[in-house]
This record gives structure tokens, C-alpha cells and sequence, in this order.
């Protein structure tokens, strides 16, 4: 369904269909929309974010964390952090939030085909990852090798932790958790140190692989530099920005970096992109 | 209470006269003119010379077919674009300009995008109170209906802001050329002009105790209502007499030209440590951005209680240490000197660079102004081009 | 203007037929709450509209409370607590007493009708007494009449017109005289940066519309030739003390002032934001601030040539130690201010509503009040707390009216009334009237002024017993 001419602003109205808490301050819901034909007729690309509306509270802007090739309902993983994720976290399932999107460029999957691909999430970052990752495992036969690397500060805050269980049964699908010491519990069998760390231990070649980063500002930092020094070309490397956003087109200000607006030019960025823009971000 | 400087303050400190006293521009003069901001040589057939008395009534012809009139009014000393329910209230007396821009009437400082109500697990919402009706606004400064005319680039272009675009569909501009330039001025060197063109429908060029009154536009002959029949037609000596006017304000401004060019320059010099001198005295309010024509930045906000609301739109400051505040803390610009820059990136180098070399900011001088703390914002950019162009400091 | 949805629709000045008044009581736990429930169990009749809002102690009552409460559509607003003496929390009562004397006035003088907002003592054994003042209340605020809302458009009754200040009472300095100052200044500057007395200047230099002069910051001593004195050095330059200290590493912060803008520091000291010792305060001997061609009503009722606080004096002759007693006799004239004070004051309260309510309908939320004020230094404003919203985000009367009566009671007791506020607004709104009759109350009542010794403390964060208590 089009949204030409309708108020850009309005929200569709969407229903609390299941809830999951993935840690003490982080929630997974499964929206579905009060319209049915929203539903069928939305279409998005992996990595598209919306603004998803606690009405009182606000509107917070989101990954959709499903992909196109899981369609039906919209998927979100939040942390409870300001305002409308605080309201959002405390929504039961069946009351009623708003969706307004999809926005931005989403992840150039197409470009992926026929090669290995590595996907690293950091905390809540790993929310991010799961779209295009998600997308990749329905469609196995397209890519190469998957490596999945998902770090938190401690055990309690991994995420996803159910579902990394049938992803690690897909085959040729490798998945490496860490957590960053002093995180781990005694039956932690996972890695202990900061992804960046863990990463470089795993001695991947280049070899023409796709590397999508997902995390806070620092690890993405340390990440970047990691992946400088071991050869691998930012083309290649690619992220997904977080930034304050309002609008999600281009035109409240809020996420105008340089030449680029995060909402309409972004989220999705490769490392040679971001190395071009200036450093307020 | 901000107090403004008159124009013979300015006019004493450059030691010599504002050109128009006494000053003609001769008829060969004005033949070879082939300056590109003049008021138009091949439409001189196309206006009208009017008195204060037909404008007026004009204006009340207008109001009684039902538009909104909006114009500049006197409100407790201030001057401000009002909408009028006469056309006595419209005061042009010792009208500069506006103490804010009029971009208000198109993009309002608060504005209900729609309502909500929470009924238990339900939400209804509703479309926000129609803001109908055809406008005109009256008596803008060229500077503004420029700035007016940036607004409707970021909020049509790439895709309309629904609401915006009704508004702007029924608005009229008639824009009043300037008969005299204050010190903060600076159109000319942002590639305006006090008798510029750019988004006006109508526009009245002052001549001597009376007004040259042109259409730019279809909409603007539209609104010439038929009494115009019984006008004078402006002869050859009114079009002259407009044109040495403006030229006598131009020349009176004075300012080196803020080239659009620069903006490659300006974004390389982002990381110059110069930034940190000139943001150092702003405090941080929002005056420069509310104040300007086209400045457009904003917040949405849900305003209500427990049962009920509106979601709003309300104008924002890059300026204001909210702005990119994350709800973790994380802030990219954390700091007064970082925002200050990004408004003036914005303004003289983003915002061209998107825009095929269109300047956002049209001179209008209100934040050099009115900023409590006396930042000048060409005087930031001249700096930031010499230090971006000289190369230091950069990586 | 916003209009939201239907419950804020705005209501008519004149009572429709069947209008109750709706009045909102914020009471305290353990006094007023218990004998109001007492007036229930005597099976005592009362007016049944009040609705009651139970706060632990009168002491929590905060300003937004109130204005809240008539936003959201209450004619009337009733505190009550413990009687003075009897807090469940010692001094909580004593604290609320003096705070509700200089709220009233803020919105006596804002032109809320009195019988509005009222305050009284009701303990826990005086149901009666509880049954007779709401019942009393309700009388009153019926009389009154149902309160527009504020979100209504402000009236297009014009303002009262700007009095006359009077001739000016001194004249600014000649050329001459400012240019010998500036010497001195700059040479003292320049000593104090070579000798690493301060490791910045904070003066004035000339700014680049004509005649104005702006905020400078010098840190060499070859710089200090840009810093200039003269009659147009109107911003109060203590509002960067706090970031010029953090900035400072180990030198100390030079400030050139006025005596009106030194007084802040009194302020900032007080409530600890700075050590006195790193500061060190360079006096000019100031004859008035000009602005547009007039002298600033500040200036007028000013008798301080030079900041008493100043370290350094600095003279046309050249820098003295400490402050300096001027020679010169200063005119005494009565301040402007407070005869447009009580020209407003003589209003109606209706007028008076009108006058302050055009006002803020201006009010653009620029906080350029906030942001050149040396005392409003949190590090995150009320305006900006969005958890709750406090302050209606929306730019309508009644986010204005909120955001300016904010403003005003954070700052009672605190302002010096350097009047910065009220230069700077875009607006032109009359923040230096709200700042002074605020001040004058506390000064009358409390015998308190802001440019009191630092060790005093802020007046609204402490009591008398025998503070001054007309509520019922």
C-alpha cells in the first residue's frame, strides 16, 4: 500500500502480538497490524528502520528486525533506555503501538551473493544484524560461509539466545558469543573478551568477505581499526548508524551529518562512506 | 528589550551618505544597465504606480474575499507579521523588517500533526483541525520571501511534507523591495538583493512617497483586483527611479560576496580548531534559528495526558544542547562551539552541497542581530573559508 | 495554536448554566489528608469539588504542581498542610509557607485572580475546619467564575503603554575617558596573562555592528589589546565562569564586571557552582549601559560605581587593588521598574492577565533568557525534562505561561537583576518586571537580597518561625 498523500506523520496501527524479554532491559515484540491490508502491502528491505509510536510517550526509531523474506508482522528489539522505550517496555501484549515506515536505504544483500559473510553485534546491536542475518539463512543457498559474532557486557545481556540455537543448526553457519571479562558466569562456554579482541583471535582472511557491524559507538570504533589492520577493504565493511531522528526523510535536521541525512541517505553505510563523513556522529 | 540601531547609525559610521540622496541614475545609464538583479527591464509594461491609499484598499479587497491578510503590524514597539482584520492594522511605518521571519504562516512554531486517544488496548486517532483558507502575505523583504523559498526546497522537494504543501498552495507572497539597508544586512553577498524576486508572487518597489507595484507570477496577477483598471500605469522615469533605489541600497551594504563555492572548503575545514574560537561565547539558546527565514529544523512531540493528546511538530534548534542528545547520553555534539559549527556548516556548505549550490542562509541579518552574545555568522564563515583554504590544521 | 482533542476545548470566561467550579486540593499526608478524612467519618456536609491531590508533605509542593492543576482545567487551586510547628517532617511546612507566599504573588501579579490559589493550615483533628474552608473556596472561586484555559489565544487588549523612565541620571563617558579605561584594562589584562595570574581574561572587544560590543576571551597577553571598556559592554560575562573554570587548568579566571553582573558570583558562591578564589574580578567603574541610544532601566536606581566585589579596579589612571569607593556622586533616581511595577499593579487582575498573557504568547522558547542567565546553570533545564514534561513542549499560552512562570520562581530569590534576560528576549517580554517584583517581595517579606553575603543561605531553602503568614 502507498503512502502517497497520506499524512506522513500518521502512524498505522499495529497490536502487541507477543512479547519476549531477551534480558532484564531488553525486549523483543511481535507487532501485527490492525489493517490487514498494511500488511500484505508493506514492503522493506533489511536494514530499513520505522518509527514505532507509544502514543503519550513518543515515537522511537527502530530496526525492523524481520526480514522481507518473513513477512506478515513487523519484529523490534529495543532496550528500554529513554522515554518511548521505557512506555514500549511496558506495553502489554494486545494494546496498541504505531508504525511509521520503512525509511532509510536498508543492506545491498544483492551485492552479497557468492560470498562469505561475517556478522558481528554488540549488545543491542545484535538487533540490527539479525535482519540481513535472518534474510541470509532463508535464503542459504545465495551466500557462503556465515560467521556469527555476538558480544555483550555479561551473559545476562546476550540476546537472541533461543534463536542462535537454530541458526547454529543451519549449515555452514558458524556462531561465536562473547562476553566482556568479567561478564562471564562458571558455565559460560562461550568467549571471554571484547569482540574486537575476539575477532582478530578468529584469524579470518579477507578473502572477499562481507563484514556487517552492529554495536555501540566504541566497539564499532575498536571494530573498524581491527578490520583496517587486517586488510580488509572498507567497501566491504559494512554498518548501520544510529543517530537521533524525528522525521525519518530528510527533513527535521536531527540526523544531518555533512552532506548526508542518516535517515534517507543511511542508516546503512559502508567504512569508506563513513570515513567521508565528519565526525559528528 | 532589544532596541534597534537606526539606519543612520550605520550610515554615520561609513563616513559618507546613503547613495539615494540626491543621487539620479541617468536614462543612458539606466539603459546599459545589465546588472542581473535589476528590477527587471523587460516587465516594465507590467506595473502599476500606487499610493499608500490603493494599497490599502487593495488589502481590504483581499480580506473581504476571504483570505487571511498577514502583514506587518506594531505589537508593544515590536514589528512582527500579524494576520490583520483590517487593512488599517497593516503598519508600514518606519518598517524595516520583521523582528522574526514570517515562515511561521508556513511552517508554524507548533502544529498538531493528529490526535490520539487511549481507550484501554485501542488507540484512535484523528486528523489535526484544518487549518484552511487562502493567505497573503504582505510587506515581506525580499530576504524572506528567499527564505521562504529555501523552505519550501527542503520541505516539497524529495518528497512533500503533506501539510506544508497544502499551506504553501494557498499562499500568496507580495514582497516589499527595501528602500534602506540596516548594518546586519547582507543579501547582496549571499546572491540577494533588497529588490530580489525570488519567491514572490507580487512585489511593491518603493519609489518616492509611493509604491511600483509589479506581478512576478500567474498567482500574483491573479490577486491584482480589477480596480487596477483605474491605477496609473508605471511610466519609463518610475522604473528608473525603482532601479536607482535599489542600487543605492545595494551599494549601501557593502559586504564581500559569501561565495556558495566555499561550501567544499567550509566542510573540509570541519575539524579546525578555529571552531572552538568562534562557538566560544555562543550560549546556546535557539534565537538564531527561531529568528531566520529559513531556518526549518524540528522536533516531534506527543503532548497530552493519560487519556488523550496531540502529536506535534515543534521548531528546534541544532543550536540547543537536546538536539543529537541520545537517550543513552551519548551526544555527538557535546559541546557549544560543535553546534555552533554545525548550524553554519548547514547553513553555508551542507545545505548547498545538496542543493546544487544554493546558499541557505539569504542575508536577512536577524541572527547577527539579535544573538545575545554578538556572534556574527559571516564574519564565522569568512574565517572558517580562510582557515579551510590556508590548510592548517588539517589532517 | 494547538488544539488537541476535545477535553481541551477551550471554555468560555462566562459561566454556562450547571457550571461547578472543579478545584484541585494538594494536601499533605499526614495533617490535612487525615482531616479531611475526619470531615468524611463526622459525616460533616461540604462542597463536594474538590478533588484531592495527596502530597507527603506541603514541603514537595513545587510551583508545576499548580500550574499543572489550571492547565489541565482546575478554577481553583487549594494547598494544605500541617500547621507551622507540627510537620510531620520538622520544617517542611515552614519551607512550603514561604514558597507559596511568593508563588501567590507571582500570580497575583501575573493577573490570576487571588481567590484562586489559596494555602491553609488543616490538621488532622480539624475535619470542621477543613469542611468550612473548602466550602469557602468554592464560594469564592464560584464568584470567580470559570477560568479560561490557558490555552485559549491571548487577548488582543493592548498592552499598557511603556511609562516615561525620566530623564537619565547620568551620562555616559566621554570617548576620552572610556579610551583611558581601556588602556588600563588592556595593560592589566596583559600583566596578569605574562605573569600567570589568570590563564584567561574575559572582557569585552568590539563586535561588528556599529557600536556594539561583544563577549571576548583573551588568553595571551599580546591578545589583550582587542579587550575595550565603554558604555555599550552590556553582557554579564559571569555566565561563563563555570565553563571557563572547567577550562581553566591551573591559572585562574579573569572577569571583567559591572557591579550588577559581579553579584551573580555572590550567587554562584552561595550555592557552591564556583571557589571564590579562582576568580579574580576586574572592576570597571560603569556609568550605565546604553542600549539603542537609552540608558537600560537597570542602570537607573544603580548606585554602584564599581563592584564592591572587585579585585582589581580598574581606573583611568590605572589598576587598584581591591574595590574602590567612586568620588563621583551618583544621582539617586527612584528605578523605572518599579513604577511600571505598580502602574501593572493598579490593573485589574484581568488586565493584568491580558498584559503578561500577550506577552507570552510571544514567547518564542529560545531560552535565550535561560541561556545568558549566570544563575540558571543545570546541566539539564526543567524545560528540557521530558520525563515527566513538566513543561508543555508546545510554543502556545500555555507552554509559554508554564516555561515563564518556571523560570521565575527558580530564579526567586536568586535573580540579581542584571536584567540580561530581559535585553536578550526576542519577544521583548517584561522578564526584568517578573525578576524585580519577585526580589522585592522576598526583600519585603523576608528581608533577604540576592547581593546578600554568600552565607546566606538562598532564601527559598530556608525559614523563620516568625516568617510572615497570612493563610487561613
Amino acid at each position: 500500500m502507498s503512502d502517497a498523500g497520506r499524512d506522513r506523520f500518521l502512524p498505522h496501527l499495529m497490536r502487541i502480538a507477543a512479547a519476549r524479554e531477551e534480558t532484564p532491559d531488553v525486549r523483543t515484540v511481535r507487532l501485527e497490524f490492525a489493517e490487514p491490508e498494511v500488511a500484505s502491502g508493506l514492503q522493506w528491505r533489511a536494514g530499513q528502520f520505522a518509527h514505532f509510536s507509544a502514543f503519550g510517550a513518543g515515537e522511537s526509531v527502530l530496526t525492523i528486525a524481520n526480514p522481507p523474506s518473513r513477512p506478515g508482522h513487523i519484529e523490534c528489539t529495543f532496550r528500554d533506555m529513554g522515554k518511548v522505550t521505557s512506555a514500549l517496555a511496558s506495553l502489554s501484549v494486545g494494546q496498541t503501538v504505531g508504525f511509521r515506515g520503512p525509511y532509510g536505504n536498508g543492506f545491498p544483500i544483492d551485492e552479497w551473493r557468492g560470498r562469505d559473510l561475517v556478522f558481528v553485534g554488540g549488545g543491542i546491536g545484535m538487533a540490527a544484524v539479525a535482519a540481513p542475518l535472518r534474510l541470509v539463512l532463508d535464503r542459504r543457498g545465495d551466500f557462503g560461509e556465515v560467521l556469527v559474532l555476538n558480544g555483550a557486557r555479561t551473559v545476562a545481556d546476550l540476546v537472541y539466545k533461543e534463536e542462535m540455537k537454530e541458526w547454529e543448526k543451519v549449515e555452514r553457519v558458524r556462531i561465536v558469543r562473547a562476553v566482556d571479562p568479567g561478564g562471564e558466569t562458571r558455565a559460560w562456554d562461550g568467549e571471554v573478551g571484547l569482540l574486537p579482541d575476539v575477532f582478530e583471535s578468529l584469524r579470518l582472511e579477507p578473502d572477499g568477505r562481507i563484514v556487517v557491524i552492529c554495536g555501540p559507538p566504541i566497539m564499532l570504533h575498536f571494530m573498524l581499526i581491527a578490520l583496517d589492520r587486517l586488510g580488509f577493504p572498507p567497501e566491504r565493511v559494512v554498518t548501520t548508524l544510529e543517530n537521533k531522528m524525528k522525521c525519518g526523510v530528510g527533513q527535521c535536521g536531527r540526523c544531518n551529518v555533512g552532506r548526508f541525512f542518516v535517515c534517507r541517505d543511511g542508516p546503512v553505510v559502508t567504512a569508506a562512506q563513513l570515513a567521508s563523513l565528519p565526525a559528528d556522529l | 528589550m532589544i532596541r534597534m540601531s537606526s539606519p543612520n547609525e550605520f550610515a554615520q559610521e561609513k563616513g559618507r551618505p546613503v547613495k539615494g540622496e540626491g543621487w539620479r541614475l541617468s536614462e543612458e545609464e539606466y539603459e546599459r544597465l545589465q546588472d542581473p538583479r535589476s528590477v527587471g527591464l523587460d516587465v516594465r509594461s507590467e506595473g502599476w504606480r500606487v499610493g499608500e491609499e490603493e494599497w490599502r484598499e487593495w488589502l481590504g479587497t483581499l480580506l473581504r474575499s476571504g483570505s487571511r491578510l498577514v502583514a506587518p503590524v506594531e505589537e508593544d514597539g515590536l514589528s512582527l507579521f500579524r494576520a490583520v482584520s483590517s487593512a488599517a492594522e497593516v503598519s508600514l511605518r518606519g518598517y524595516g523588517n520583521t523582528r522574526w521571519s514570517p515562515k511561521e504562516f508556513l511552517f508554524p512554531a507548533t502544529e498538531a500533526l493528529f490526535s490520539y486517544r487511549l481507550l484501554g488496548d485501542e488507540v484512535e486517532l484523528g486528523a489535526p483541525p484544518a487549518d484552511g483558507g487562502e493567505q497573503v502575505l504582505f510587506g515581506l523583504r525580499p530576504c524572506d520571501a528567499a527564505g521562504l523559498a529555501r523552505l519550501d526546497e527542503i520541505f516539497l522537494e524529495d518528497g512533500e511534507d503533506p501539510s506544508y504543501a497544502a499551506r504553501r498552495d494557498r499562499t500568496a507572497i507580495v514582497s516589499l523591495a527595501c528602500d534602506t539597508a540596516r548594518p546586519e544586512c547582507f543579501c547582496t553577498a549571499v546572491g540577494g538583493s533588497p529588490a530580489g524576486t525570488e519567491g514572490s508572487d507580487l512585489q511593491l518597489l518603493p519609489l518616492d512617497g509611493a509604491w511600483l507595484l509589479r506581478a512576478l507570477t500567474p498567482k500574483g496577477a491573479q490577486l491584482v483586483p480589477a480596480s487596477a483598471a483605474g491605477w496609473t500605469p508605471a511610466s519609463a522615469a518610475d522604473w528608473r527611479r525603482a532601479e536607482e533605489l535599489r542600487l543605492a541600497v545595494e551599494e549601501s551594504i557593502e559586504r564581500d560576496p559569501l561565495s556558495p563555492e566555499w561550501a567544499p572548503v567550509l566542510e573540509g575545514a570541519f575539524a579546525q580548531p578555529l571552531w572552538e574560537e568562534l562557538g566560544q561565547r555562543c550560549v546556546g539558546c535557539g534565537v538564531c534559528a527561531y529568528v531566520c527565514p529559513s531556518c526549518s529544523c524540528f522536533d516531534v512531540k506527543d503532548e497530552g495526558d493519560a487519556f488523550c493528546g496531540a502529536r506535534c511538530r515543534l521548531w528546534d534548534s541544532c543550536t540547543l544542547p537536546q538536539f543529537t542528545r541520545h537517550a543513552s547520553g551519548h551526544d555527538p555534539r557535546p559541546t557549544r562551539p560543535s553546534r555552533y559549527r554545525q548550524r553554519v556548516l548547514h547553513k553555508f556548505a551542507y545545505f548547498p552541497l545538496q542543493h546544487g549550490g544554493r546558499l541557505m542562509c539569504v542575508g536577512c541579518g536577524r541572527c547577527v542581530r539579535l544573538c545575545p552574545v554578538g556572534i556574527d555568522i559571516r564574519e564565522s564563515v569568512e574565517r572558517a573559508f580562510s582557515a579551510g583554504a590556508s590548510g592548517e590544521g588539517r589532517p | 495554536m494547538v488544539q488537541l482533542a476535545e477535553s481541551k476545548e477551550p471554555r468560555p470566561r462566562v459561566p454556562e448554566k450547571g457550571w461547578e467550579p472543579r478545584i484541585v486540593a494538594l494536601v499533605c499526608n499526614w495533617c490535612t489528608y487525615a482531616g479531611a478524612d475526619m470531615a468524611g467519618t463526622a459525616r460533616r456536609t461540604y462542597a463536594p469539588n474538590v478533588r484531592i491531590i495527596r502530597l507527603l508533605c506541603t514541603g514537595r509542593l513545587d510551583p508545576l504542581f499548580v500550574v499543572k492543576a489550571f492547565q489541565q482545567g482546575a478554577d481553583g487551586v487549594l494547598a494544605s498542610g500541617c500547621h507551622p510547628g507540627d510537620c510531620h517532617y520538622v520544617q517542611g511546612n515552614l519551607l512550603a509557607r514561604r514558597r507559596f507566599t511568593v508563588f501567590s504573588t507571582l500570580m497575583d501579579f501575573l493577573g490570576l485572580d487571588r481567590r484562586r490559589l489559596q494555602f491553609a493550615w488543616v490538621s488532622a483533628s480539624e475535619g470542621v475546619k477543613w469542611a468550612r474552608v473548602v466550602d469557602e473556596m468554592t464560594q469564592a472561586v464560584r464568584e470567580a467564575g470559570p477560568l479560561a484555559t490557558w490555552a485559549a489565544p491571548a487577548a488582543t487588549a493592548p498592552s499598557p503603554p511603556l511609562l516615561d523612565p525620566g530623564a537619565e541620571p547620568r551620562q555616559a563617558p566621554s570617548r576620552e575617558e572610556s579610551g583611558r579605561i581601556t588602556a588600563q584594562l588592556q595593560e592589566t589584562a596583559a600583566n596578569l596573562l605574562a605573569e600567570g595570574k589568570v590563564s584567561v581574561v574575559a572582557g569585552y572587544a568590539s563586535g561588528s555592528l556599529p557600536g556594539q560590543m561583544v563577549p571576548a576571551f583573551v588568553t595571551a597577553p599580546e591578545e589583550a589589546s582587542r579587550l575595550a571598556w565603554n558604555e555599550r559592554c552590556a553582557n554579564n560575562l559571569t555566565v561563563y565562569l563555570p565553563e571557563l573554570l572547567r577550562k581553566k587548568g591551573t591559572g585562574k579566571v579573569g572577569l571583567v564586571v559591572k557591579s550588577c553582573d559581579a553579584r551573580a558570583l555572590l550567587g554562584l558562591m552561595r550555592e557552591s557552582q564556583l571557589d571564590r578564589a579562582d576568580v579574580v574580578l576586574l572592576g570597571v567603574p560603569c556609568t550605565g549601559v546604553w542600549d539603542g541610544g537609552r540608558l537600560a532601566l537597570k542602570c537607573y536606581g544603580c548606585s554602584e560605581e564599581v563592584s564592591p566585589l572587585a579585585d582589581l579596579t580598574i581606573t583611568p589612571e590605572g589598576a587598584r587593588q581591591g574595590p574602590l569607593a567612586s568620588a563621583r556622586e551618583r544621582v539617586a533616581v527612584s528605578d523605572p521598574r518599579d513604577a511600571e511595577i505598580a502602574a501593572l499593579e493598579s490593573l485589574p487582575p484581568e488586565a493584568r492577565w491580558d498584559y503578561w498573557q500577550r506577552q507570552f504568547a510571544r514567547c518564542l522558547r529560545c531560552y535565550a533568557c535561560k541561556a545568558v542567565c549566570p544563575l540558571c546553570y543545570c546541566a539539564t533545564c526543567i524545560a528540557e525534562k521530558h520525563r515527566p514534561q513538566w513543561i508543555p513542549a508546545a510554543f502556545d499560552g500555555a507552554g509559554n505561561t508554564a516555561w515563564n512562570i518556571a523560570r521565575a520562581m527558580h530564579l526567586a530569590g536568586r535573580c540579581v537583576g542584571c536584567d540580561e534576560c530581559a535585553r536578550v528576549c526576542p519577544a521583548d517580554i517584561r522578564l526584568d518586571l517578573l525578576n524585580r517584583r519577585l526580589a522585592l517581595e522576598i526583600e519585603s517579606r523576608f528581608g533577604y537580597r540576592a547581593d546578600a553575603d554568600p552565607s546566606a543561605p538562598p532564601p527559598l531553602t530556608t525559614f523563620r518561625p516568625d516568617d510572615p503568614d497570612e493563610f487561613a
